[in-house]
């Protein structure tokens, strides 16, 4: 397994830091990639940030009220060592689904 | 061998299991490349995190500790430049193995590769030619951004002087690696980044005892050849042409498609420049019916090159013009919309209905 730190990114508009206004996820808790993980205020706006990937949270930086800065760490995941690396997600070896069937009378000459 | 081997995941491990190893296309890839490297000293990997990190999906993992920073090395984030220098490279007597990092970062690199590493050759008359392999981590599948999920095969395969192989299973992907690395000529090796997990079995000491069927064996030291198509599973009714990754896909269907009575035939072109066009012309000759599948955008793409090579060789038998199933005519999609833009399941089985259903008016 392997830790990914991921730093509160720039929400846009030049800001340069947020305050977090509360914790959709804790540590030890499975999330989705897109799953909102916290709530954070800028000076603009207050939005919902989506989870970058899925992964298992190891570690959450600051507390509701506190201020992180563009670039710190935010929120640390624990991933399997195969992920894709830098980008993208391993998928997932399903049983094939179907909804067509075939139907064909074959003459066979 | 008296039976088909469908999908070499699924293949008979006791027939010479001190050979056959389990291992994911990408440790089948890594291997392949730590054994070029071993046997010829002209061998140089390098690309964008090749070297430290061992490349984004690990392709290239262990291999610069092993061979020394100057066989295995990063390159600056500049594709031009990462084949500009395997044209001076192979001028200089190298064997360069570049890697593009993704299928959509191989066009700022497209001057290198259509107008010197194509032509060189052709231009000095043989005395420089370029023995270079381009590994490109190549189609979609893995929920990535833009750029990172597109098929080039159409591109590339249209320019005179390189070859393009896309290996479909960790086997071949090894044994078809280190064939293209031995080559004289530029090879594109476009490597379906989807696949790079699954396990299969890989016979390190022959190149066809897994994947190519006896009823196709020519006789050569490689069964059915390397430089061939392989019959991934046999059939009677119709066959449908893959590569790369839709290989799998289509042998899923296959197994669909035999719960309604059809049987299918599964050819994996693997080489998609030059085409194997006598596999096609023995496969279609026998199943009359032909369906193609690929990733790639519809108009242009290498199905159509498919279907007229079976229409060149078979169009007296045919029962239906050849389907084609691809994606669309439209930019690569984000992540989330990739299920609904490469061929699935049901639109590859639309496909087969519409050939079944074909009558001459």
């Amino acid at each position: 397994m392997a830790e990914i730190s991921f730093p509160l990114p720039d929400l846009g508009e030049g800001l340069i830091e947020a305050t977090v206004l509360d914790w959709l996820v804790e540590a030890g808790q499975q999330v989705e990639r897109n799953q909102p993980i916290v709530e954070l205020e800028t000076s603009k706006s207050a939005l919902e940030l989506p989870s970058p990937q899925a992964g298992k949270v190891v570690r959450i930086h600051g507390a509701p009220g506190d201020t992180i800065n563009v670039g710190e760490p935010l929120i640390v995941f624990e991933v399997p060592d195969d992920t894709a690396g830098i980008v993208g997600t391993v998928p997932k070896d399903e049983a094939p689904k179907r909804r067509v069937r075939l139907s064909a009378v074959l003459d066979e000459d | 061998m008296s039976e088909t081997i469908t999908d070499p995941r699924s293949a008979d491990s006791n027939a010479g299991a001190a050979a056959v190893q389990q291992m994911s296309m990408q440790q089948a890839l890594n291997r392949a490349l730590d054994e070029i490297l071993a046997d010829n000293p002209k061998a140089v990997i390098f690309g964008e995190d090749c070297g430290r990190l061992g490349g984004v999906f690990r392709i290239t993992d262990g291999l610069q500790a092993k061979h020394g920073e100057d066989r295995v090395f990063d390159t600056p984030l500049a594709e031009s430049g990462i084949l500009g220098m395997s044209v001076g490279l192979a001028m200089a007597g190298f064997h360069p193995i570049p890697e593009v990092q993704f299928d959509g970062f191989a066009y700022p690199a497209i001057n290198q590769i259509v107008c010197q590493i194509a032509r060189m050759n052709y231009r000095s008359r043989g005395t420089l030619p370029m023995p270079i392999t381009l590994r490109v981590p190549s189609f979609g599948g893995i929920r990535a951004p833009e750029h990172h999920g597109e098929s080039l095969e159409a591109l590339f395969a249209h320019v005179p002087g390189l070859k393009v192989v896309s290996p479909s299973n960790p086997h071949d992907a090894y044994h078809l690696l280190k064939y293209a690395a031995t080559r004289p000529d530029p090879v594109i090796f476009m490597e379906p980044k989807s696949r790079y997990w699954q396990k299969g079995p890989v016979d390190v000491t022959s190149a066809a005892a897994i994947p190519v069927t006896a009823a196709h064996d020519d006789g050569t030291a490689h069964g059915g050849s390397l430089t061939g198509a392989r019959v991934a599973r046999e059939g009677r009714h119709l066959t449908l042409v893959a590569w790369g990754a839709m290989v799998a896909r289509c042998l899923q269907v296959a197994e669909l498609a035999a719960e309604d009575g059809i049987d299918i035939e599964v050819l994996d072109l693997r080489w998609l420049k030059p085409i194997d066009a006598d596999a096609l012309a023995r496969s279609v000759g026998k199943t009359r019916r032909a369906v193609v599948v690929h990733e790639a955008p519809l108009t242009s793409g290498l199905g159509a090159e498919v279907a007229q090579l079976i229409t060149q060789s078979c169009f007296a038998t045919l029962k239906a013009p050849v389907e084609r199933v691809t994606g669309f005519d439209v930019p690569y999609p984000s992540g989330d919309l990739e299920d609904e833009y490469i061929p699935n399941i049901d639109r590859i089985l639309f496909g087969i209905q519409r050939v079944l259903e074909y009558r001459r008016g």
